[in-house]
């Protein structure tokens, strides 16, 4: 894959969380739809404002549920039916009331590591490189006490002039131009 | 989480919501409601009288469908209080919400305690230990072949506790102890909100220690004495049936109810004022979570106590699951699971159903029935005209299990609107209305 070079977008530079929103929601409302919030801490309303409402974790979690109690339960009955046929206490081989505890457990187990490692994959990580921390006071401001909203240069609304005097109008402290 | 959002708000108009100038329920609607449940609790009332009272058998299965009925209202009450005792000692807006709902619930316990009173004069009609109160007459019974020898046995060994005296004592006990404690809670509650000192952190803190110091040992105190009522009134069906779950298990599925009920009743309570300004959707959330919980842990109990005895496998306890799968119980059984847990359990699974007003009507109304539909389980198989033999030939009286409980359950209903008239809608002399008035926030 080439590398992509250019303008990776806008980022301006907040010193509240409520700035940040307002800005959001502006940006919305103006028709930009490709931008991101970066802050120290979660804001719910700057997801809010981002439409950042629903995500795939749910189903990613669901079918890693489906998944464990499907395998849990065909395992135990290859097992107790073909695989290694013991007569328990008389009981059929097919028992199935005892395959349901662990075929429980694995539903849990499995849905769990889904919905943690599908997360992670869904957020894009391990990510080992991003164009945001080309822009110093990104570095120093994301995990402390700032608040970023980036306008991205792939939205077809984004001109580096236009967008640029969008996002000052809302008193950034400062909107910077990141490269790839 | 908390934090940020304190700033950001009143300059966008995303600022707290202002407390409705009248917090009285909505009387109108709720007299409406009250209406329609008496309409239909009197129907039924008659259409079960008209259809089963004629015979021998429809009379035993009024009777039987009358102790659904009330082990359900019981089960509102009495897990009406277990629940407003636990939202005292764990906090939190859920709890402030369902507050005057679930005291109104509690409130019920006198209705419930007349409600007892047929259970009680026509118990020898249910009971075998009521039926033959002592060893003379077992022994009479198991010769005339009304009793198996197991049963003569065990019923004179649980002579002390399963006799018609000691069950009316213990009866009188629970009533008595859990209305003074229901009585304790909605007195404190109004006081609480004419407290002169309200809003201050003085009297936040003094009312939160006085409620969770009865509320702690006043949960504790619940579970003996319900374990007590459901071996007394349900168990004891069955003279022979030992099962050390028996308590927990009617523990969880009252939560179910109670939960179910209290959601029901503020969603349709938010048509109006108050309550549209108070139930906001994160609420609504966490309860719909909280009540996934319950569905879980109740299948849970019920599936565990199965394994075990499945795996025991003694002749002593499997009777009690062959009579309640065989013989057509197998279809009960299983849309009692399917009804109980399955459905409950896949939709609550939504994140946007446990957001969406209409459909946790439908779904909180759903799980009521289940509950009924899992008591019918529990109790119609332990007579043995019934126990392994699902049948509806000769035995049209088994119908009286629909009329009968809807028919009490109206009532019951209808009280529990009168109760809940009786207050305004929320508590607000607690920290954590303010919180409830905040924007919410997309989780």
């Amino acid at each position: 894959m080439p590398r992509k070079e250019g303008i990776y977008g806008l980022l301006a530079e907040f010193n509240t969380p409520s700035e940040l929103v307002h800005a959001t929601e502006a940006a919305q409302a103006a028709g930009y739809r490709r931008m991101e919030c970066y802050t120290p801490y979660p804001v719910e309303e700057a997801a809010t404002a981002l439409n950042f409402h629903k995500n795939r974790v749910p189903l990613v979690c669901l079918l890693g549920g489906l998944m464990g109690v499907t395998t849990a339960f065909l395992m135990q009955t290859w097992i107790a039916v073909w695989a290694y046929p013991l007569n328990i206490a008389g009981r059929p081989l097919f028992s199935w009331p005892a395959f349901i505890i662990p075929a429980y457990e694995w539903t849990i187990l499995f849905s769990g590591l889904a919905a943690g490692f599908g997360m992670i994959a869904l957020n894009g990580l391990p990510q080992l490189y991003h164009p945001l921390f080309n822009a110093p006071n990104f570095r120093n401001g994301a995990t402390t006490d700032k608040f970023f909203l980036c306008l991205e240069a792939a939205d077809p609304q984004f001109s580096p002039s236009g967008t640029r005097s969008f996002l000052e109008q809302f008193h950034a402290v400062s909107v910077v131009e990141v490269d790839h | 989480m908390s934090h940020g959002h304190e700033h950001h708000g009143e300059e966008h108009g995303h600022g707290p919501k202002v407390l409705p100038a009248s917090l009285a329920a909505p009387e109108e609607a709720l007299k409406a409601w009250r209406m329609r449940l008496l309409i239909v609790g009197a129907l039924a009332a008659i259409v079960s009288l008209l259809a089963f009272s004629w015979t021998h058998e429809g009379r035993n299965h009024l009777l039987r469908g009358y102790l659904l009925g009330f082990m359900i209202s019981f089960g509102f009450a009495g897990g009406g209080l277990a629940m407003l005792m636990l939202q005292y000692v764990s906090g939190g807006k859920w709890g402030l919400l369902l507050r005057r709902p679930l005291e109104a619930m509690s409130r019920t316990l006198k209705l419930v305690a007349v409600l007892v009173i047929p259970v009680l004069v026509l118990m020898k009609h249910l009971y075998q230990w009521a039926a033959f109160p002592n060893a003379a007459a077992t022994a009479e019974a198991h010769a005339k072949g009304l009793m198996t020898q197991e049963q003569m046995l065990t019923a004179n060994a649980k002579h002390a506790m399963l006799s018609p005296g000691s069950a009316i004592g213990q009866t009188i006990v629970i009533f008595a102890v859990l209305g003074f404690m229901a009585f304790l809670l909605n007195k404190w509650s109004l006081q609480r909100d004419a407290d002169p000192l309200a809003g201050t952190q003085e009297s936040f803190d003094r009312w939160r220690i006085k409620f969770e110091n009865l509320s702690g040992i006043g949960i504790l105190i619940y579970v003996i004495l319900l374990t007590d009522g459901a071996i007394l009134w349900i168990k004891s069906l069955d003279v022979t049936w030992y099962s050390s779950i028996y308590g927990l298990q009617f523990l969880v599925g009252q939560g179910y109810q109670v939960l179910a009920l209290g959601i029901l009743s503020v969603v349709l309570l938010s048509r109006f004022q108050p309550m549209k300004t108070l139930l906001r959707v994160t609420e609504q959330h966490d309860l719909g979570k909280f009540l996934f919980a319950f569905v879980m842990l109740n299948i849970y109990l019920c599936f565990a106590e199965f394994l075990i005895i499945w795996s025991g496998n003694v002749p002593d306890e499997i009777p009690w699951y062959m009579a309640r799968v065989q013989g057509g119980w197998w279809v009960i059984c299983s849309l009692d699971f399917i009804c109980h847990w399955l459905i409950p359990f896949v939709l609550l699974l939504s994140r946007d159903l446990k957001r969406n007003k209409s459909k946790m009507i439908w779904l909180t109304c759903w799980m009521i029935f289940a509950r009924c539909l899992d008591m019918f389980w529990l109790i119609e198989p332990n007579f043995s005209d019934a126990a392994g033999n699902l049948h509806l030939a000769n035995n049209v009286g088994i119908l009286a299990y629909i009329t009968v409980p809807v028919a009490v359950l109206s009532v019951w209903g209808a009280f529990y609107l009168t109760e809940l008239m009786k207050r305004p809608l929320m508590n607000v002399n607690d920290p954590h209305l303010e919180e409830m008035l905040e924007p919410e926030h997309a989780h």
